[in-house]
C-alpha cells in the first residue's frame, strides 16, 4: 500500500497531527478486508489441493480409552490441541497425562475400512499413542463402494469358476505387484465396456421403447380411423426392440461376471484379515513407498480424475464432472438468451432514449432487477416458467406423456431463462460503459457521410463496444456460474441421471434436471450423510469454482482495462 | 428482381436508389422499434416479477363464500347421516330404516342403495377415516361398514360406481343400551365408546386390519358422576372427552383399562347458558362449544409444567344460538349454522369467521361438510337434499395468522410461530410471519454492524487519500471479491468458521478487541513517524499494517485461552449459559454476521466509494486552501456532500443482508427462533423459501404464504434500492451543477 497520501493534497507544515490517526485507521480497514479474502482464497487453495496430494499412510499403536491397545492404519487428517480442561470436558482421563502438561495434542486418523471398522474418523491422544511407524507395505486401495481400505496386501487370489469360493491359485510376493496391475487394468476396461454398453446401446433402446409407448399413448388419445393398423405396427416395433434388449442383456450380464473371479487378501488394522472383491477396486497405491515425483505424477492424475470422473457413493468421491458440464452448458445458454436483452437495452438507453421520466423509471428497474434477491427470481422462475410457462407447454405439446411434466417440472432451460433474467443488468452496465466510451465524433461522422441510424449503429457503434460487451457477458457467466440459490428451485439436482447432451434425439435436451458446481458444495457439504469424509473433496469443489469465477472475473477485467487504453488514443 | 424498366437502361439509377434508400429507411424503423421494446423489456420483466408474484398471492386473501347450489329430489326416508364421497362426486345417505343411498351429486341420479335390513338409530363416521361408518341399530348392534368407488369408463364417459361393504367382517358388535357412541382407529386400535346415563362403555380391539374380522378385544366399563350426554375419543386412544347435561366437561384418561380416572374437569361457560353444539376439531386435540346465546369458544388441551389441563384459547361471538357445529374432515375449521337460519365458516386459528350467508337453517339439520371442504351437504327434509358451494380455499391465512400472536392448539399462551409442516396429518400449521421477519432483520444488523464500518473506511481512504496508481489495483480486487460466490462464503462460514468460534470463542471475542486495538495503535505510531522515514519503508503503510492484523490475530488465539481461564473459568460458552443466562448455537448471528459482512462489503464499498470520488476537485482545494487539515477537509467538506451517496450504499448493503440466501441457509441452523441472542442462530424469509418451496405442493396455502414472502422480500429491497438508485441520480445531478 502506498505510503504517500493523494498528491493533490496540501498538508499542513508540521507533520505531527492527531487527526492523520483517522486517516490511516480507515486505511487499516481496507488492509483488513482484503486480508480477510486473501486469507479465504488461500485457505480454500491450501485444502482444495492438499485433498490430492497423496497422503502417508501411517500404523500406530495406542491404548483406548478402556486401556486395551489398538492398532490402526490410516491417514493423519488433522492435528489439534485442547487444553487441559477442555481434555477433561471432552471426557479424556487426565491421569494418563504427564502432570505439567497444560496442552494436550491429538490427532484425527481416517482409518479407511468403513464398513468392518467404523467409525472411519477417530480422535487419537498424542500421549496414548505407543508406536507410529509408515511401513512402506502398506496399501490404500480405492473402492467402488464404501470409500478407502487400507492394509497389507497378502496375497491376490483367483476363484474358481465351478465351485464358488474356492481359490484357483494365489499369487503373493514379487509376482503380486506385476499380477495385480495388469488384472486391475483388465477389470477397468471390462468396467468402461460396460459403461459404455449401459449409457450407449441399451439406454437408446430403452429411450426408443419409451418413445414407442408415448406414441401409443398419443394414438389411443387421438383415436384415429386407421389407429389399429398403426397400433399394430407400433407392437411390432416394440417386439423387435424388446428382443435386441434382451440380447444386450446377455452380452451385459457376460461382462458382469467376467469382472468376478479374483479377490486380495488383505491384512488390515489389528492384524484382521479381510477380503476384497477386485470386482469392487478401482485402483491400489503404496503412497509410502512414492517418491516426490510419483506424487507428483499421482497428484496431478487424482485432479484429472476429479475433472473427468462422475461422483462415486452420493457425491462424496469420485470426480465432479457432470457438475462441471452442467454449469457450463447452463451459463451457455443463459449467455445466449442474455446478450441480446441486455445490449438492445444498453442501445436504447444510450443510443435512442430521450432524457425523461420513462430512462428514469429504466434504470430504477435496471438497479433494482440487480438487487432483488436472487431467491426471488428463483420463487418467480418456478411459478411463471415452470408451473406456467411448462406447464401450458405440456398440455400443448407433450399431452402423451402427461401427468408425468416434461417441461412442467424444474430443467435447464427454466433454470437459464432465470439465471438470464438475473444477470440482464450486469450486461447492460457494461455494455453502457462500452457505448459511453465511444466518441460523439465517430457517430457524427457515421451519419455525417449519409449512413442511417441503424447504420451507425450497426456497423460502427457495435462493432466498437464489442469487447465492452464481451466484458459484460464474461461478467455475467462469471455472476451465474456462482449462483445457487434460484437454482436449488427451478432445475438443480444433486446426481442427475444423464448429462442434458447426449447421442439421443434431440441432442440437447433442455428439459434434463443438471448439476451444477455451487450446488455441489452445498449439497455434498451439507446434506450428506458423512460431512467428515466429503469435506476434502467440498474444498477442491469450492475451490474449482472460484478459479473459474476468478479467472472469468479476470479475464473481464483485463479486457476493459485494454478497452481504456484503446479509447484513450481516441481523445 | 430486376424489371423491365432496369433491363433497358434507360431510367436514371434513382430508382433503384430509391429503392434501397426505401429499405435502408425501412431497416432504420425496424431497429428502432426493435430496440425501443427491447429496451422496455427490462421494465416489463421488474412489473411481470411484481404482478406475478402479487397474482399468485392474491388467491391466499380472497374471501370465502357459501353458495346455495342446488338441491337434490330424493325418496322421502329420514337421514341419520349424510356425508359426501372424496372426490366430491357421490352423495350419501344413511337412513333410520336401514337403507344406505348413493347419489350423483349434481343431478340426483340414484347410483347404488343397500338396505341394512334393520332400522338405525345413530350412524357415525369411523375416526379419523373419512369412508368407514359405525351404525347402530336399534337392537343396540354397530354395525362397522365402508364405501368405495370405483372409477369406471364406459366408451369415453367417466363413471363412479359406488360399493358398500363391511368394515370389518360380517358380524355386528352387540353393545349394551347406547343413548350415544364414539368410534377411533387409530394405530391399528379400535376403540369404541358408548354410553347410557351415566355409564361409560369401552371397548378396545388390537391389530385392527381393513376387511377382517375384529379379535383382539378388551372392554371396560366406567360409572361417571353424572348422565353422559356426549362422548368423544381423545386422540392415540389416551383419553375421551365426556361432556354432561349441565355444561361440565371432563376429560377421562382410558389408556389404560384397568386405571380409568378423570384428568381434568371444568365448566364450559357461564351456568345461565346452555351449551347447544360441541365437536372436536381434527386431530382431536380441541373442542369447539357453541350455547344458545350464540358464542363460540375453542378448548383446546394444554400439557406444560401445570399438567394436563382444558384451556379456552379463543371465542367468536355470533348473533343467534348455534344449533349445528361441524368440524371440517381435513382441516382444523368449523361450521356453525345459527337460529336465524345463518350458515358460518370459521378458521379459529386464523382468529376469523371467513364466510357468513344467510339461509334457512334455522333448526339442527343432519349435514356434512365434504373431504375437500368445497361442498355442504344438508338434509333438511325427508325427500331432499341441499348442497351449499363452499369456497373456503386458504383459510389458514389472515393478517393475524401471519402477523400476531396466535393461540395454537396445545400451547399454554399466544405465541408468534413458524411450522408449516410436519409428517403428522392433523397437525396445525403456524404461519406468523414475525419470526422470519425478526429473522432477517436480524441476520442483515450484524451483519451491517461488521460490513458498513469496514466498507465505509475503506471506500474513504480508497477515494480519498490513495494513489491513483494503487486504486486501479483495489478496485478490481474489490470487484473479485463481489463475485466470490455466496455458496464457498457460506461453506467457509457453515464448515470452517462456525468450528472454529465454538471451540475457541475467547479467542474470537478477543481478536474483536485486538484487532482494531492494533490498527489504532499502527496509525498512531505511522502517523507519528516522519514522512521522511516513511517514504523509505518499502511498501508503505502496508509493511505495517498487514502484519499487524496478523500478529495481533495469533495473539489473541494465543490469549484467548488465557483470558478465557481468568474471566469465565476456563469455559466461556459455560459462563455464556449459566451466568449470562445465553445459550449458545453452533451456527449463530456472529458467524452469519462475519461472513455476510464479507459479502456486502463489496457493493457497499463500490457506491460509497464512487460517491467520494466523484467530489469536485474545487471544494476540496478551496477547503485545503482555506488551511484545513485533510481530515478537517475530508469530514467536514467531502463527507457532507458525499453522504447522500454513502446513504446510498448503506441501503444497497441493506437490500444486499435482507435477500441474501446461501450464506444464511448454510452458517445458521435456519431454526425460526425469536432471540436477539448474537450466539442464537435463526431463520429468514430467504432461506426459508430455499428450505420449504422445493417441497411444497403447487398452490397449497403453504406454497401461496411463501410466494408472498418472496413478494415482502421483493418490495423491502425495491423500496431500499429505489431510494439509493433516486437519492444517487440526485447526487450526480448535484455534482454535475457544482
Amino acid at each position: 500500500m502506498q505510503a504517500t497520501p493523494t498528491t493533490n493534497l496540501r498538508r499542513p507544515n508540521h507533520w505531527f497531527d492527531a487527526n492523520e490517526i483517522w486517516v490511516w485507521l480507515n486505511a487499516g480497514a481496507l488492509a483488513l478486508s482484503v486480508c480477510t479474502v486473501a486469507f479465504i482464497l488461500l485457505l480454500i487453495a491450501f485444502n482444495g489441493l492438499t485433498h490430492f496430494w497423496p497422503q502417508p499412510l501411517y500404523e500406530i499403536t495406542y491404548r483406548d480409552a478402556d486401556d486395551r491397545s489398538v492398532t490402526l492404519i490410516g491417514q493423519r487428517v488433522e492435528t489439534d490441541t485442547l487444553s487441559r480442561t477442555q481434555f477433561t470436558e471432552a471426557g479424556g482421563d487426565a491421569s494418563r497425562l504427564p502432570e505439567n502438561a497444560n496442552q494436550v495434542e491429538r490427532w484425527l486418523f481416517k482409518t479407511g475400512n468403513r464398513r468392518l471398522n467404523p467409525p472411519d474418523f477417530r480422535w487419537v491422544y498424542r500421549h496414548d499413542i505407543i508406536t507410529q511407524a509408515q511401513p512402506e507395505t502398506l496399501t490404500s486401495i480405492e473402492r467402488v463402494e464404501w470409500g478407502y481400505a487400507f492394509g497389507r496386501i497378502e496375497a491376490l487370489r483367483f476363484l474358481s469358476n465351478e465351485t464358488p469360493g474356492a481359490p484357483l491359485s494365489a499369487v503373493t510376493g514379487a509376482e503380486l505387484q506385476p499380477v495385480l496391475q495388469s488384472t486391475l487394468q483388465r477389470l477397468n476396461d471390462t468396467r468402461d465396456a460396460i459403461a459404455t454398453l449401459e449409457s450407449g446401446t441399451i439406454k437408446q433402446i430403452s429411450s426408443e421403447l419409451q418413445a414407442l409407448r408415448l406414441q401409443q399413448r398419443a394414438m389411443q388419445l387421438s383415436a384415429s380411423a386407421d389407429a389399429t393398423n398403426r397400433q399394430a405396427q407400433l407392437r411390432a416395433e416394440e417386439q423387435i426392440l424388446l428382443q435386441t434388449y434382451a440380447e444386450q442383456e446377455t452380452i451385459l450380464s457376460g461382462l458382469l461376471s467376467s469382472l468376478a473371479g479374483s479377490e486380495l487378501l488383505v491384512q488390515i488394522q489389528n492384524g484382521q484379515q479381510h477380503t476384497i472383491d477386485l470386482a469392487d477396486t478401482l485402483r491400489v497405491s503404496y503412497p509410502n513407498r512414492m517418491g516426490f515425483v510419483d506424487k507428483a505424477v499421482q497428484f496431478t492424475s487424482n485432479i484429472w480424475r476429479f475433472l473427468s470422473e462422475d461422483p462415486r457413493e452420493a457425491n462424496t468421491e469420485g470426480g465432479v464432472f457432470p457438475a462441471i458440464f452442467g454449469t457450463v452448458l447452463m451459463v451457455l445458454l443463459m449467455s445466449v438468451v442474455v446478450t441480446p436483452i441486455g445490449v438492445i437495452t444498453a442501445v436504447y438507453l444510450h443510443e435512442y432514449a430521450t432524457r425523461g421520466p420513462l430512462i428514469r423509471v429504466l434504470r430504477i428497474a435496471i438497479s433494482n432487477l440487480a438487487g432483488v434477491p436472487s431467491i426471488v427470481y428463483g420463487v418467480f422462475g418456478l411459478g411463471f416458467f415452470v408451473y406456467f410457462l411448462g406447464g401450458n407447454i405440456d398440455q400443448l405439446f407433450y399431452q402423451a406423456a402427461l401427468p408425468a411434466p416434461t417441461f412442467g417440472t424444474p430443467g435447464l432451460f427454466w433454470a437459464s431463462l432465470t439465471l438470464a433474467l438475473l444477470t440482464v443488468p450486469v450486461v447492460i452496465v457494461s455494455t453502457e460503459e462500452g457505448l459511453a466510451r465511444i466518441p460523439m465524433a465517430l457517430r457524427e461522422g457515421s451519419l455525417a457521410l449519409g449512413a442511417t441510424r441503424a447504420e451507425t449503429l450497426l456497423q460502427v457503434v457495435l462493432p466498437m463496444a464489442s469487447p465492452a460487451i464481451l466484458t459484460g457477458v464474461i461478467l455475467a457467466v462469471a455472476r451465474a456460474a456462482g449462483e445457487v440459490a434460484p437454482l436449488m428451485l427451478v432445475g438443480v439436482v444433486k446426481l442427475a441421471p444423464a448429462l442434458p447432451i447426449d447421442g439421443e434425439f434431440p441432442f440437447l435436451h433442455l428439459d434434463r434436471k443438471f448439476m451444477h458446481l455451487g450446488f455441489h458444495i452445498y449439497d455434498v457439504g451439507f446434506q450428506s450423510p458423512n460431512v467428515e469424509a466429503a469435506r476434502p473433496l467440498v474444498y477442491a469443489t469450492a475451490l474449482l469454482l472460484i478459479t473459474i469465477i476468478v479467472s472469468l472475473n479476470l479475464a473481464a477485467i483485463t479486457l476493459r482495462h485494454r478497452l481504456e487504453q484503446r479509447y484513450r488514443s481516441f481523445e | 428482381m430486376v424489371t423491365p424498366a432496369e433491363q433497358k437502361g434507360v431510367i436514371p439509377h434513382t430508382l433503384s436508389a430509391d429503392r434501397s434508400a426505401r429499405k435502408r429507411a425501412l431497416l432504420d424503423q425496424a431497429v428502432r422499434y426493435l430496440v425501443t421494446t427491447g429496451g422496455i423489456t427490462v421494465l416489463a420483466a421488474v412489473v411481470l416479477i411484481f404482478v406475478y408474484l402479487l397474482w399468485t398471492v392474491a388467491p391466499a386473501f380472497a374471501p370465502a363464500s357459501i353458495t346455495p347450489s342446488h338441491q337434490l329430489s330424493v325418496l322421502p326416508r329420514s337421514a341419520a347421516l349424510v356425508d359426501i364421497s372424496e372426490s366430491g362426486e357421490v352423495a350419501l345417505r344413511i337412513s333410520t330404516d336401514g337403507v344406505i343411498e348413493f347419489y350423483e351429486v349434481q343431478q340426483g341420479t340414484p347410483l347404488a342403495a343397500y338396505d341394512l335390513g334393520v332400522p338405525i338409530s345413530k350412524a357415525q363416521r369411523v375416526y379419523p377415516t373419512l369412508n368407514r361408518y359405525a351404525l347402530l341399530d336399534t337392537t343396540n348392534r354397530l354395525w362397522l361398514v365402508q364405501t368405495d368407488f370405483e372409477v369406471v369408463f364406459e366408451g369415453n364417459v367417466r363413471k363412479v360406481v359406488p360399493r358398500l361393504e363391511p368394515a370389518f367382517g360380517q358380524q355386528p358388535i352387540a353393545l349394551g343400551a347406547t343413548a350415544a357412541f364414539d368410534a377411533h382407529l387409530a394405530n391399528d386400535t379400535l376403540t369404541i365408546a358408548s354410553v347410557d346415563g351415566a355409564r361409560l362403555s369401552l371397548l378396545r380391539y388390537t391389530n385392527v386390519e381393513a376387511g377382517f374380522p375384529l379379535l383382539d378385544a378388551s372392554e371396560t366399563s366406567y360409572l361417571h358422576e353424572s348422565p353422559i350426554a356426549h362422548a368423544y375419543l381423545g386422540p392415540r386412544n389416551e383419553w375421551i372427552f365426556l361432556q354432561s347435561e349441565n355444561n361440565s366437561l371432563h376429560v377421562v384418561g382410558i389408556r389404560d383399562f384397568t386405571h380409568i380416572e378423570t384428568i381434568f374437569q371444568t365448566q364450559l361457560g357461564a351456568p345461565e347458558r346452555r351449551v347447544t353444539a360441541l365437536t372436536p376439531l381434527l386431530g382431536r386435540q380441541s373442542i369447539m362449544v357453541a350455547d344458545d346465546r350464540g358464542s363460540l369458544a375453542q378448548w383446546s388441551v394444554v400439557r406444560d409444567s401445570l399438567g394436563f389441563r382444558l384451556q379456552p384459547i379463543r371465542s367468536f361471538e355470533l348473533q343467534h344460538g348455534v344449533h349445528t357445529l361441524l368440524a371440517e374432515p381435513r382441516r382444523k375449521g368449523v361450521f356453525a349454522a345459527t337460529g336465524d337460519g345463518h350458515l358460518h365458516l370459521l378458521y379459529p386459528a386464523a382468529g376469523n369467521i371467513v364466510a357468513e350467508q344467510a339461509a334457512t337453517m334455522t333448526s339442527p339439520v343432519v349435514s356434512a361438510i365434504s373431504p375437500r371442504a368445497d361442498l355442504l351437504l344438508a338434509s333438511p327434509a325427508a325427500d331432499r337434499l341441499t348442497l351449499y358451494q363452499l369456497h373456503n380455499e386458504h383459510p389458514e391465512l389472515s393478517f393475524s395468522a401471519l402477523w400476531r400472536q396466535v393461540w395454537y392448539e396445545g400451547y399454554a399462551a399466544p405465541v408468534y410461530s413458524w411450522q408449516s409442516s410436519s409428517a403428522d396429518n392433523d397437525f396445525e400449521p403456524k404461519f406468523s410471519l414475525v419470526p422470519l421477519l425478526f429473522g432477517t432483520l436480524k441476520a442483515a444488523f450484524y451483519a451491517l454492524l461488521f460490513a458498513l464500518p469496514l466498507a465505509i473506511m475503506g471506500a474513504i481512504y480508497t477515494a480519498y487519500f490513495m494513489a491513483p496508481e494503487l486504486r486501479a489495483w483495489i478496485k478490481p480486487g474489490i470487484e473479485i471479491m463481489a463475485a466470490l460466490p455466496t455458496v464457498i462464503l457460506g461453506f467457509i462460514g457453515g464448515l470452517w468458521l462456525a468450528p472454529i468460534i465454538e471451540s475457541e470463542l475467547a479467542s474470537v471475542l478477543t481478536a474483536f478487541i485486538a484487532v482494531p486495538l492494533a490498527l489504532l495503535s499502527v496509525a498512531v505510531a505511522w502517523s507519528a513517524t516522519p514522512p521522511s522515514i516513511r517514504r523509505r519503508v518499502p511498501g508503505g503503510f502496508a509493511l505495517v499494517v498487514i502484519p499487524a492484523i496478523i500478529v495481533s490475530v495469533s495473539l489473541s488465539f494465543q490469549l484467548g485461552p488465557v483470558f478465557e481461564n481468568l474471566f469465565f473459568f476456563g469455559d466461556s460458552r459455560a459462563w455464556l449459559r449459566e451466568v449470562a443466562g445465553l445459550d449458545y448455537a453452533q451456527r449463530n448471528a456472529l458467524v452469519v454476521g462475519m461472513v455476510m459482512g464479507l459479502a456486502v462489503i463489496p457493493p457497499i464499498f463500490s457506491i460509497a466509494e464512487d460517491a467520494i470520488h466523484g467530489v469536485p476537485q474545487h471544494l476540496i482545494n478551496g477547503s485545503l486552501a482555506l488551511g484545513a487539515t485533510p481530515w478537517q477537509t475530508l469530514t467536514q467538506v467531502v463527507l457532507l456532500t458525499a453522504g447522500p451517496g454513502i446513504f446510498a450504499a448503506v441501503m444497497v448493503g441493506v437490500g444486499r443482508a435482507v435477500g441474501e440466501t446461501m450464506i444464511v441457509l448454510m452458517a445458521t441452523g435456519n431454526t425460526p427462533i425469536m432471540d436477539i441472542n448474537i450466539f442464537e442462530g435463526m431463520r429468514t424469509f430467504a432461506a426459508n423459501i430455499a428450505v420449504e418451496l422445493p417441497e411444497t405442493e403447487v398452490d397449497s396455502s403453504h406454497y401461496r404464504i411463501l410466494f408472498l414472502t418472496a413478494l415482502v422480500l421483493f418490495v423491502i429491497t425495491f423500496a431500499f434500492n429505489t431510494m439509493a438508485e433516486i437519492v444517487r441520480e440526485r447526487l450526480r445531478s448535484h455534482y454535475g451543477r457544482l
